[in-house]
C-alpha cells in the first residue's frame, strides 16, 4: 500500500519558460484551434441564434451573428415555460440517476472484474447483451411496470429503471481490469475485506472513471427525451428537455430564438460541470500517484 | 526499466498460495455473500427494469399485441412478416451501412482528438477539452436545427458562403445517395466528444513511464502509439467499439430529426421501423419481434468484436 | 459498508421524499364527482381558448369536473398508447385526424355512433366533411375539433413590386404569376427570389399534392379508402404540369419539405406558399406583410386539403366517464360554444350554421371561413396512412427530381394497394 501511495514522479523534461517558448507548440495549438472552431460552429450557432430577434432566424442572406442583439428570447423562455420547476425537475432525475448508477455499477464492476466467480463472464455478456434491445421496444413493458408500482409521474418512477445501467458496469468494468493486480491483491495478502479494498483502494483509484461515468449519465439523463416525455404525464414532473418540446407550434413551427435560449439555458449547467469535472480528474490522476 | 518489463509488471499478477487462485475464493460461504452483495443491487434494478421487460417483448413478439385488448398468439408470424417486409429489408442495408460508415469514423476521429488532446505540447487543454464535449451535452433536437441552418440548400450559411466562392454544395439531405453520408458525419459530430472523453480516461491510465522507456528505446511518435498507446488502450478499445456498434445499430433520433428517413426511405433504419410499427402503427407485436432480430444480430457482431480485440484486452487482465 | 448503507438509505429517503411532493394528480371522485383527464395539442393562443371552455363547462354543472394536459400534437401520439396501455392516459383526448384511424382500429377509442344519433349531442349540425374524418370502418370515433382548409400565404411586398394585384384563382394565372415573381437576376439558373415555395415530401399536413390531385379531379384512393386511385391519367398530367413548371420554370426549388418552405417564406425567398394557418402569425413575426387567399382552381374544381384535429374518448373511460365526456363533446359542439371557440382558436367553423358573419370579429377566421367550402379531409377512415403519405412522397419527390409520373405513379399505386391491405 505504502510502496502505491508513493508518488512515481516524473522528471519534468521542461522547464516552464522553454514549453512557452516553443513554436512548434503555438503552430500545434494554431491548427487545433481551428479545427476546434469549425467543429464549434454548429455550437455557435446556436449561442447566437439566442440573441437574434425572430424576423432574423431564418433570414436571407444568413448571419452567423445577429444584426441586432436582444435578450427578449430569453424574456419570453421564462414566461412561455415553467422554467425552474423543469430545471429542478431535470437535477432531480438526472441527478437521482446519477447516484443511484454510480454506486450500484461501481459494485456490480467491481465484482465482475475482481471476484474471479464462476461464469462472471457469463454474466458480462448478459449484461452487455441486455444493452442491445433497443430501448423503443421496452419502453412500454417499463413503464407498465412502473405504472404497477404506482410510481407513475413520482421521482422513484423517474429514477429507478435507471439505477443501474449496463452501460456503466461495463465502463467500470473495463476501467477496473486494467487497474494493476498488485494493488489489490497486496492488500488482500494483508487480509483486507472485499469491501475494504473496493473502497479505500479501488475507488480512490478510479475516481476519473467515475466522474467520467457520472458525466455521461448526467447527461444523457439531463438530454433524455423519450423516457421522461411518455412516462411524466403530468406537466409538473416534466424536465427541461422535454419541457422544450411544447414550444414546438401547430404545423411542427418551432420559434427557433427562443427554442435556443431554452436550449442555451439548459445545457448551462452540463458545461459548467464538465469544465469542473474535466479539470479534477486530470488532477486526480496525478494526484493519486499511480500513474 | 524497459517497455517491455513494464508490461509484464501490468500483467496479471497471480500470488502463491490460498490467495490468489479461483478455488478458495469460491468456496466459503462468506466469499460467495460477499460476490452476492456486489452483484445484487445493480442485478435487482437491470433484472426488473431490463430482463423482465425483455422477456414481455419476446412473449409479445409471438403475439398480435397492440397495447389495448388481448394480444392473440401468432407464431413466428411476425418473424415472417419481417424477412418479407421490403422496407425492413431495405432499413436493415441501410442500418449495416450506416454502422459501417458510423463505426470506424467516429473511432478515429475521438481517438486521435483524445490523443492530440493528451499531448503535453497543447496549451489551454482544459479548454479545448470542454469545448469538444460540447457537441454531446447540446440536445438534439438543437443540434438539428444547427446543421439545418448550415446545410439548407437556399438559405442554409454553409451554401452561402461557399456560394460568394462559386461552390454550390446543394441539397445534401435530400440527395438519395449524399443523405447517408451526411447523417453519418452529424451523428459522428454529435457523439465523437463522448468516445473521445472515454479515450481521454483510458489514455490517463497509462503510465508516463512507458512513453519515457519508449523514448529512451528511440521510439519514434507512431512507433509509441504502435507499441505502448494502442496495446495499453485496447480495454478501452473493446469498450468503444462495442459501444459505438450498438449505438450505431440502433441509429434512430438523430437520422429521424434530420431526414426523417428520406429521402425515398433511404436513410430509414431499423430501429426507424421499431418505433413506427410500434408507436405509430400500434403493432407492438411486430416491432418487438423486429427488436429481437435486432438484438440477435447486434450480439453476433459484438461477440466477434469481442474475440478479436479481447484476446489482446484479457492479457492484462485474468 | 456502513458509510454506503446510510447513502443508499439518504439517497432512497431522498428519493421518496421526492416522490411525495409530486403526488396529486386529479382523482378527486370521492367528492363524488366524475373527473376526467383532457389531452390536448393546442399550445398557442387556442389553447388558452380552450382551456376557458372547460372551465366554462366545469362551472356550468357540478357532476363533472374536466382536467387539462397540454402537450404538443407530435407528444400526445408519442405518449398515447403507454399511458393507456397501463390506464394513466387521458379519457378525453385530442388527436391529429390522420392518426384517428390507427388508434380506432386498434380498440383504443370508444365508438360515438350512439353519441351522434342523440340530437342532444349537436352534432346534427357539424360539417360532414369534417364529420367524415371521424368515421372508421362505417363507425364514427371522434368529433371535429379542427377542419382547416389548407390556403396560400403570400407576401404583399413582393406582389407589389411585381405588379399583381389580385391574387390569381386558376392554375394557369397561378404559375404565370409565379414566373413573374421568379427571379434570377445573375442567370446562373438558381433563382434569388422564388415565385411559389411548392414542397415535393412531407408537405404541410400532407396536403399539398392531394389538393392538386383533387383539383385536376383525381384522388388518391376510392371514397371508401379500400382501393388505390393513384395512378390515374388525371393525376398524371398533374404531376406533370407541377413538375415542368417546378423544373423549367423554376418556380420553386426541388427537394423541399414542408418546414424548408415555411423557412422560405419567412426567409422572404418565396412570394408564396401552400400553409396552414399559423403561417400569419409566423409571417408576423418575421414582419412580413402577408395575404391568405384560397388555393386556385385546378382544371377540374378548387379543392384544399384539410388539417383536421378530432376529440375522441379513450377505451380507458368507463361507461360513468364516457357518459360525462359525452356531455362535454355536446356542450363543446354547442352553437355558441363553437363560434367562440373558432373565433378564440383562429380556425374555421365547425357548424354549417355559424356564417362569415358571426365570425366577422377575427378576419382571418373570416377570411378562412370564406375560402373553407372546398375543402376535403385527408385520407379519411384509412389506418395506414404513414405508408399512403410514404408512397405519394415518393412520387412526387421523385417527379419533380426528374422521375416519369406514369411509371412513379404506378409504383405508388402498388404500394398504395398493399398498404391498405395490411
Amino acid at each position: 500500500m505504502t510502496a502505491l501511495t508513493q508518488p512515481r514522479t516524473i522528471p519534468a523534461t521542461n522547464t516552464r519558460s522553454k514549453r512557452t517558448r516553443d513554436p512548434v507548440r503555438w503552430l500545434y495549438f494554431a491548427a487545433f484551434l481551428v479545427v476546434t472552431v469549425a467543429l464549434m460552429l454548429p455550437v455557435i450557432i446556436i449561442v447566437l441564434t439566442a440573441f437574434k430577434p425572430a424576423s432574423e432566424v431564418n433570414a436571407f442572406p444568413p448571419s452567423l451573428f445577429p444584426h441586432q442583439w436582444t435578450f427578449a428570447n430569453f424574456k419570453a423562455i421564462f414566461s412561455a415555460l415553467p422554467f425552474g420547476r423543469l430545471i429542478a425537475n431535470s437535477f432531480g432525475f438526472a441527478g437521482g440517476v446519477t447516484l443511484f448508477a454510480l454506486m450500484f455499477d461501481s459494485l456490480a464492476a467491481y465484482a465482475l472484474a475482481r471476484l474471479d466467480f464462476r461464469g462472471s463472464k457469463i454474466l458480462l455478456i448478459v449484461i452487455i447483451a441486455s444493452l442491445m434491445i433497443p430501448f423503443q421496444a421496452t419502453l412500454i413493458p417499463i413503464y407498465k411496470i412502473v405504472s404497477d408500482l404506482g410510481w407513475v409521474n413520482t421521482f422513484a418512477g423517474l429514477i429507478a429503471p435507471r439505477a443501474a445501467d449496463a452501460f456503466g458496469i461495463f465502463f467500470l468494468r473495463q476501467f477496473f481490469i486494467s487497474l494493476p493486480r498488485d494493488l489489490d491483491n497486496a492488500a488482500r495478502i494483508d487480509g483486507a475485506s472485499e469491501w475494504r479494498i473496493f473502497r479505500s483502494i479501488i475507488l480512490p483509484n478510479a475516481v476519473p472513471a467515475l466522474m467520467t461515468l457520472g458525466i455521461f449519465t448526467f447527461v444523457n439523463n439531463w438530454n433524455d427525451l423519450l423516457w421522461p416525455l411518455v412516462f411524466t404525464t403530468d406537466q409538473k414532473m416534466g424536465t427541461i428537455t422535454s419541457g422544450l418540446t411544447l414550444l414546438t407550434g401547430p404545423g411542427g413551427i418551432i420559434p427557433q430564438g427562443i427554442m435556443m435560449a431554452g436550449a442555451l439555458i439548459a445545457i448551462l449547467p452540463l458545461a459548467i460541470m464538465f469544465l469542473l469535472v474535466q479539470r479534477r480528474f486530470i488532477e486526480s490522476v496525478a494526484s493519486t500517484g499511480l500513474k | 526499466m524497459t517497455t517491455q518489463q513494464q508490461l509484464q509488471r501490468r500483467r496479471p499478477y497471480r500470488p502463491p498460495g490460498q490467495l490468489g487462485g479461483r478455488t478458495p475464493l469460491n468456496g466459503t460461504f462468506k466469499r460467495r455473500a460477499t460476490i452476492v452483495g456486489f452483484l445484487a443491487p445493480a442485478l435487482i434494478v437491470l433484472a426488473a427494469f431490463v430482463g423482465w421487460p425483455m422477456i414481455s417483448a419476446l412473449q409479445l413478439s409471438f403475439t398480435d399485441a397492440s397495447g389495448f385488448g388481448t394480444p392473440r398468439f401468432v407464431g413466428f408470424d411476425n418473424y415472417v412478416r419481417i424477412f418479407t417486409n421490403p422496407n425492413i429489408v431495405r432499413a436493415m442495408g441501410n442500418t449495416a451501412l450506416y454502422a459501417v460508415l458510423f463505426t470506424p469514423v467516429a473511432i478515429i476521429v475521438a481517438l486521435v482528438l483524445a490523443l492530440m488532446l493528451n499531448s503535453d505540447r497543447l496549451p489551454f487543454r482544459g479548454f479545448f477539452r470542454s469545448s469538444l464535449f460540447l457537441p454531446f451535452i447540446v440536445s438534439l433536437a438543437v443540434a438539428a436545427f444547427a446543421w439545418s441552418y448550415l446545410l439548407d440548400p437556399q438559405i442554409g450559411l454553409l451554401n452561402y458562403w461557399l456560394q460568394t466562392a462559386g461552390i454550390r454544395i446543394g441539397n445534401v439531405l435530400q440527395d438519395p445517395v449524399l443523405a447517408m453520408p451526411t447523417v453519418v458525419l452529424v451523428a459522428v459530430w454529435k457523439s465523437f466528444g463522448f468516445y473521445m472523453v472515454i479515450f481521454l480516461a483510458g489514455l490517463q491510465d497509462i503510465p508516463k513511464s512507458l512513453y519515457e522507456a519508449a523514448q529512451l528505446d528511440g521510439a519514434n511518435g507512431w512507433k509509441r502509439f504502435v507499441h505502448v498507446t494502442f496495446p495499453m488502450l485496447s480495454n478501452t478499445m473493446t469498450f468503444v467499439v462495442i459501444v459505438a456498434l450498438i449505438a450505431a445499430l440502433q441509429a434512430f433520433d438523430q437520422i429521424y430529426v434530420l431526414t426523417g428517413g428520406g429521402p425515398y426511405r433511404s436513410t430509414e433504419t431499423i430501429v426507424m421501423q421499431i418505433y413506427q410499427s410500434g408507436f405509430k402503427d400500434l403493432d407492438l407485436g411486430f416491432a418487438s419481434a423486429l427488436s429481437y432480430v435486432l438484438l440477435i444480430v447486434t450480439l453476433l457482431l459484438s461477440l466477434v468484436q469481442f474475440l478479436f480485440f479481447g484476446r489482446r484486452g484479457e492479457d492484462t487482465t485474468s | 459498508m456502513k458509510k454506503l448503507a446510510s447513502v443508499i438509505a439518504a439517497a432512497a429517503v431522498l428519493a421518496v421524499g421526492l416522490s411525495g411532493c409530486s403526488g396529486s394528480s386529479g382523482s378527486q371522485s370521492s367528492t363524488g364527482k366524475v373527473a376526467l383527464t383532457f389531452w390536448h395539442g393546442y399550445t398557442e393562443a387556442d389553447g388558452g381558448v380552450l382551456d376557458q371552455i372547460v372551465k366554462d363547462f366545469n362551472a356550468s354543472q357540478d357532476k363533472i369536473t374536466i382536467t387539462t394536459q397540454t402537450k404538443t400534437w407530435a407528444v400526445i401520439d408519442d405518449t398515447l398508447l403507454p399511458a393507456l396501455s397501463s390506464k394513466n392516459g387521458p379519457d378525453l383526448v385530442a388527436m391529429t385526424s390522420d392518426r384517428l384511424p390507427v388508434y380506432a382500429k386498434k380498440h383504443a377509442l370508444t365508438s360515438l355512433d350512439e353519441f351522434y344519433s342523440q340530437a342532444s349531442s349537436n352534432t346534427a349540425s357539424l360539417k360532414p366533411e369534417a364529420v367524415a374524418m371521424e368515421t372508421v370502418d362505417g363507425k364514427k370515433y371522434g368529433v371535429p375539433s379542427g377542419f382547416v382548409p389548407l390556403s396560400v400565404i403570400y407576401n404583399k411586398t413582393m406582389f407589389a413590386k411585381a405588379g399583381i394585384s389580385t391574387f390569381p384563382t386558376t392554375w394557369d394565372q397561378w404559375v404565370a404569376d409565379a414566373k413573374k415573381l421568379t427571379i434570377d437576376a445573375n442567370r446562373d439558373g438558381t433563382p434569388e427570389q422564388y415565385g411559389l415555395a411548392l414542397p415535393d415530401h412531407a408537405t404541410v399536413g400532407n396536403g399539398i399534392w392531394p389538393s392538386l390531385f383533387e383539383g385536376n379531379g383525381g384522388s388518391i384512393t376510392n371514397d371508401a379508402g379500400t382501393e388505390a386511385t393513384i395512378n390515374s391519367q388525371a393525376n398524371v398530367d398533374t404531376l406533370t404540369y407541377w413538375a415542368k413548371a417546378i423544373r423549367n420554370d423554376k418556380i420553386s426549388p426541388t427537394g423541399l419539405d414542408g418546414i424548408a418552405a415555411d423557412k422560405l417564406f419567412t426567409a422572404g425567398k418565396t412570394a408564396m406558399e401552400v400553409g396552414g394557418p399559423w403561417m400569419a402569425g409566423v409571417a408576423t413575426a418575421s414582419k412580413i406583410d402577408y395575404g391568405i387567399a384560397a388555393i386556385p382552381a385546378g382544371p377540374k374544381s378548387q379543392a384544399a386539403s384539410a388539417i383536421g384535429i378530432s376529440l375522441a374518448i379513450t377505451a380507458q373511460a368507463d361507461s360513468n366517464k364516457q357518459k360525462a365526456a359525452e356531455q362535454f363533446l355536446a356542450y363543446f359542439n354547442d352553437k355558441a360554444t363553437s363560434t367562440k371557440w373558432s373565433l378564440g382558436s383562429g380556425w374555421p367553423p365547425l357548424r354549417t350554421d355559424v356564417t362569415v358573419a358571426d365570425v366577422s370579429s377575427n378576419a382571418t377566421v373570416a377570411k378562412l371561413t370564406a375560402i373553407s367550402p372546398n375543402t376535403r379531409a385527408l385520407l379519411p377512415g384509412v389506418v395506414n396512412s404513414t405508408d399512403v403519405l410514404t408512397a405519394i412522397d415518393t412520387a412526387t419527390q421523385k417527379t419533380v427530381a426528374g422521375g416519369d409520373p406514369k411509371q412513379l405513379l404506378d409504383q405508388a399505386q402498388t404500394n398504395i394497394t398493399s398498404a391498405l391491405a395490411k
